[in-house]
C-alpha cells in the first residue's frame, strides 16, 4: 500500500489557506496529509486546542469536509455519537445519500487526549466504534500557553513546570498513550510525525480501511512551545524518530511492527539541543536529566525491538 | 504596605499566599491560565503545592481531598472549565468543606471566546451544581481586590466551611494596577473536629455527602439552610457611590462597576442624578439594602452586566415591584464604553424606558 507523492497532490486540498496556525507550525500539514488521504466523505470532529481554534474562527472555517467542534473532552465521545447514528441510519436505510462508506475521524492535542479526554477515548476504543482518532501530540498546552502535559517529555520546561531554582523543568516522564491504546485490543495503532508523510499516508489509509476503532498519534513539533527556528519543524519530527525518541511502528491486531529503524543511533542530545525548553538541560549540575532521559530512550527502544521481533540494538 | 504593580490573575495569587494558602490545583485555561503559572512559581519556591492535574474534574476533587484533611487549598479555572468542576463543589458543599475556586469569566455559552463576560452570575449564585447548596461569591472590581477578596474568601470558606468563589472575569484578570502586599498574618482555623488527618484527634472522623436516611437528608440539608441563612445575615458586602439622592440607582459589580462609577458624577454634570451600589458579594446579594433604597426617593433601577440580563432577576426580587428596574447588558465580550450607558441613563430618566429592555 505504498503511497506516492505523485498520487498524493491528485486528491483534493481539503484545508482552506488563510487558517491561523502559527508560522512554521506543523499540525497544518498533519490535518493536510490526513484529509489528502481520507478525502471527502469524512466526518471529522475536534476537541478544543490549537487544531481546532486555527481553524475555525468563527465565521471562517478551513475545513472542506464537514467539522463538529466538541468540549476539549469529548471529541472520542462526540465522534462515537455520529459514527453511531451513522450506522443506525444505514440500517434503517435513511440516509439522505446512499454511501457505502463514510469516514469517522475524531482529533485531539496531547492535552485533549492524554489528559481531560483519556476517558472519552477509552471509552470509544473499548465500544469498537468504527473510527480513528488522531492524536496531534506537540507535547504540551501550546494553545492556553504552554502548560505541561502527560505528554510532555522529563526535563522540559513549560509555564506550569517551569525551570528555575527549585526545580528543572517537569519531574516526570511522558504517559506511553501509544501502548495505552494498544492495551485496548484495538486492530490498529500506530505512531507517526509528519515529516515521514508518507508513513503518515499509509497509517490513515491502513486506520480507516480498518473495520472498528484506530488510533493514530502523530508528533507534531510546535515551534512555540519547543523553542526552536521557525524553518526546523520537520527537522525536529525528523531527529526525533532517528534519536529513538518518537519510533515509527504500528501495531496490528496486538502484532508490533517497526516501520523505521535508523542506521545508527542518535543520541537524544541531538534532539534537545536544538530547543529552547531544554536549555538549562545543558547547564552544569543537569548532566543526569539527560542522562536519564537517554536511559528512558534506550530502555523504551529495546522494548518496541522486542515487541517487535527484532534483535535487540545492545546485546544483552 | 508595599504597593507592587502587578496583573489581577496575579494579584489572586498574593492573596492567596497571603492567606496562608499553600496547596494549589489547577488546570490550563485560557484567561486563568496565570494564574496558574503564578502559582506554579511561586507556591513551590514558599513550600507549598502546585499540581497540574489531568482534568478540570481531577482539580476541584484535589481540592477535596485537600480540604478534607483541613488545609486551605484553591484552584482557578476560566467558565467551561469552572462548568465542569460544579460536581466537585456541590460535593464539596454537602460535605461542608472549606475551598476556594476563582472563576475568571469569559464569553459563553459553549467554548464562547477568551474575552471578558458576567455570564456566570447564574451559574455562580443559583448552584451551579446540584442540590440546595450555595457558594459564597466574591466579586472583585480592582487588582487590589483580587487580592484582598481572595485573603476574605479563604476566611469566609473556613468560618462557613463552604466553597467560596472569587468570580471576576477576562478584563480584570489581565488588568494591571499598583496592588498593597497585605502583611496581615492568617486567622488560623481549627478543623480537627470534622477532617481527616490520620491523627489521634481525627481518627473517627468522616468527610462525606451520603446521607440515605431521607429524613436525615432532609436534617442536613435544614442545618446547611440556617448556615446559609446566617451566612446571607451577616455577610452581605457593598459599596455605594451618590445613591443617597439618586433618581435613579445602577447596580453593578466587577469590570461595569468600573466604568458605571466613572459615568455617575458625568450623568450629574448632565443633570441626570444617578447613583452605583456596587455589590461586593453577589452571594449573600445586598437585597435588604436595595430594599430599602426602593422605598426611598430613587425612581428606578438600572442593572448593568456584561450578558444578557442575570443579576437584573435578583435586583427585581429585592425590588418587588416597588420600582422599574431596567436592563442594559453588553456581552460576547464586548464591554461598554461611558457614553453608551451615560445614553441609557438620559433615556430612562428623561424618556421613561420600558422595563422590558
Amino acid at each position: 500500500m505504498a503511497v506516492t507523492l505523485q498520487q498524493l497532490t491528485k486528491h483534493d486540498d481539503l484545508l482552506a489557506g488563510g487558517h491561523r496556525a502559527c508560522a512554521g507550525c506543523t499540525g497544518a500539514n498533519i490535518l493536510r496529509q490526513v484529509l489528502l488521504t481520507a478525502g471527502r466523505d469524512t466526518v471529522l470532529g475536534c476537541a478544543t486546542g490549537c487544531m481546532e481554534v486555527i481553524t475555525t474562527i468563527y465565521p471562517y472555517t478551513a475545513w472542506r469536509i464537514p467539522f463538529i467542534h466538541s468540549a476539549f473532552e469529548n471529541s472520542a465521545a462526540t465522534v462515537s455519537g455520529a459514527e453511531t447514528a451513522f450506522r443506525a441510519l444505514k440500517k434503517r436505510g435513511e440516509l439522505p445519500v446512499a454511501r457505502e462508506r463514510i469516514n469517522f475521524i475524531a482529533m485531539g492535542g496531547d492535552g485533549g487526549t492524554y489528559d481531560i479526554g483519556l476517558q472519552s477515548l477509552s471509552g470509544a476504543m473499548e465500544r469498537g466504534h468504527n473510527m480513528v482518532y488522531i492524536c496531534y501530540d506537540n507535547e504540551a498546552y501550546m494553545n492556553t500557553g504552554i502548560q505541561r502535559s502527560s505528554a510532555t517529555p522529563f526535563g522540559a520546561h513549560t509555564s506550569t513546570a517551569p525551570a528555575g531554582k527549585v526545580r528543572q523543568g517537569k519531574e516526570q516522564h511522558r504517559k506511553d498513550l501509544t501502548r495505552i491504546m494498544v492495551a485496548h485490543n484495538i486492530p490498529y495503532a500506530a505512531q507517526t510525525t509528519p515529516f515521514h508523510w508518507r508513513d503518515l499516508a499509509a497509517k490513515v489509509q491502513k486506520a480507516l480501511d480498518t473495520p472498528g476503532p484506530a488510533f493514530i498519534n502523530v508528533l507534531m513539533p510546535c515551534t512555540v512551545g519547543w523553542h526552536f527556528e521557525m524553518a526546523l519543524g520537520m527537522e525536529m519530527a525528523r531527529i526525533a524518530v532517528e534519536t529513538n525518541f518518537w519510533p515509527l511502528f504500528e501495531v496490528e491486531n496486538g502484532q508490533y511492527k517497526l516501520n523505521h529503524k535508523p542506521k545508527q543511533r542518535t543520541p537524544i542530545v541531538e534532539w534537545l539541543k536544538a530547543q529552547g525548553r531544554f536549555k538549562h538541560l545543558f547547564k552544569p549540575g543537569n548532566e543526569a536529566i539527560i542522562e536519564e532521559l537517554q536511559r528512558r530512550v534506550d530502555a523504551d527502544w529495546e522494548k518496541l525491538l522486542r515487541e517487535a521481533g527484532e534483535p535487540a540494538a545492545t546485546p544483552a | 504596605m508595599a504597593k507592587k504593580f502587578m496583573k489581577g490573575n496575579d494579584s489572586i495569587i498574593v492573596g492567596a499566599l497571603s492567606a496562608g494558602c499553600r496547596a494549589y490545583y489547577g488546570y490550563p485555561i485560557t484567561p486563568a491560565s496565570e494564574i496558574a503559572h503564578a502559582a506554579a512559581l511561586h507556591f513551590p519556591a514558599l513550600g507549598g503545592t502546585f499540581i497540574q492535574a489531568e482534568s478540570e474534574v481531577a482539580a476541584i476533587n484535589m481540592c477535596y481531598g485537600t480540604a478534607g484533611m483541613g488545609i486551605r487549598v484553591m484552584t482557578a479555572s476560566s467558565s467551561p472549565g469552572v462548568s465542569l468542576k460544579q460536581e466537585g463543589l456541590s460535593y464539596a458543599a454537602g460535605a461542608e468543606l472549606p475551598l476556594v475556586i476563582v472563576n475568571i469569566n469569559r464569553g459563553g455559552p459553549g467554548l464562547g471566546n477568551i474575552a471578558p463576560e458576567q455570564s456566570d452570575y447564574f451559574q455562580a449564585t443559583k448552584g451551579g451544581g446540584h442540590g440546595s447548596y450555595r457558594l459564597i461569591v466574591l466579586a472583585p472590581n480592582s487588582a487590589q481586590e483580587m487580592c484582598d477578596l481572595t485573603m476574605l474568601a479563604f476566611d469566609l470558606a473556613d468560618r462557613y466551611r463552604n466553597p467560596a468563589m472569587v468570580l471576576a472575569d477576562g478584563f480584570i484578570g489581565q488588568m494591571m494596577e499598583a496592588v498593597d502586599v497585605p502583611q496581615a498574618k492568617p486567622v488560623p482555623y481549627d478543623h480537627s473536629s470534622w477532617c481527616v488527618r490520620g491523627d489521634e484527634a481525627t481518627r473517627r472522623n468522616v468527610v462525606s455527602s451520603i446521607v440515605l436516611d431521607p429524613h436525615h437528608l432532609e436534617a442536613h440539608n435544614l442545618k446547611l439552610r440556617d448556615k446559609y441563612a446566617a451566612c446571607a445575615r451577616d455577610e452581605v458586602r457593598c459599596e455605594e457611590y451618590r445613591t443617597e439622592d439618586a433618581d435613579l440607582i445602577v447596580v453593578a459589580y466587577g469590570i461595569v462597576s468600573r466604568i458605571v462609577y466613572s459615568t455617575v458624577d458625568e450623568a450629574r454634570e448632565r443633570g441626570l442624578k444617578v447613583g452605583l451600589l456596587r455589590p461586593i458579594t453577589l452571594w449573600p446579594f445586598p437585597s435588604a439594602r436595595l430594599a430599602e433604597l426602593a422605598v426611598g426617593r430613587a425612581k428606578a433601577f438600572l442593572s448593568v452586566e456584561l450578558n444578557t440580563g442575570q443579576m437584573v432577576e435578583d435586583v427585581r426580587l429585592a425590588v418587588f415591584g416597588k420600582r422599574p428596574v431596567h436592563f442594559y447588558g453588553r456581552c460576547g465580550g464586548v464591554v461598554p464604553g461611558g457614553d453608551e450607558i451615560v445614553a441609557e441613563y438620559a433615556r430612562l430618566l428623561k424618556g421613561g424606558g420600558h422595563e422590558s429592555h
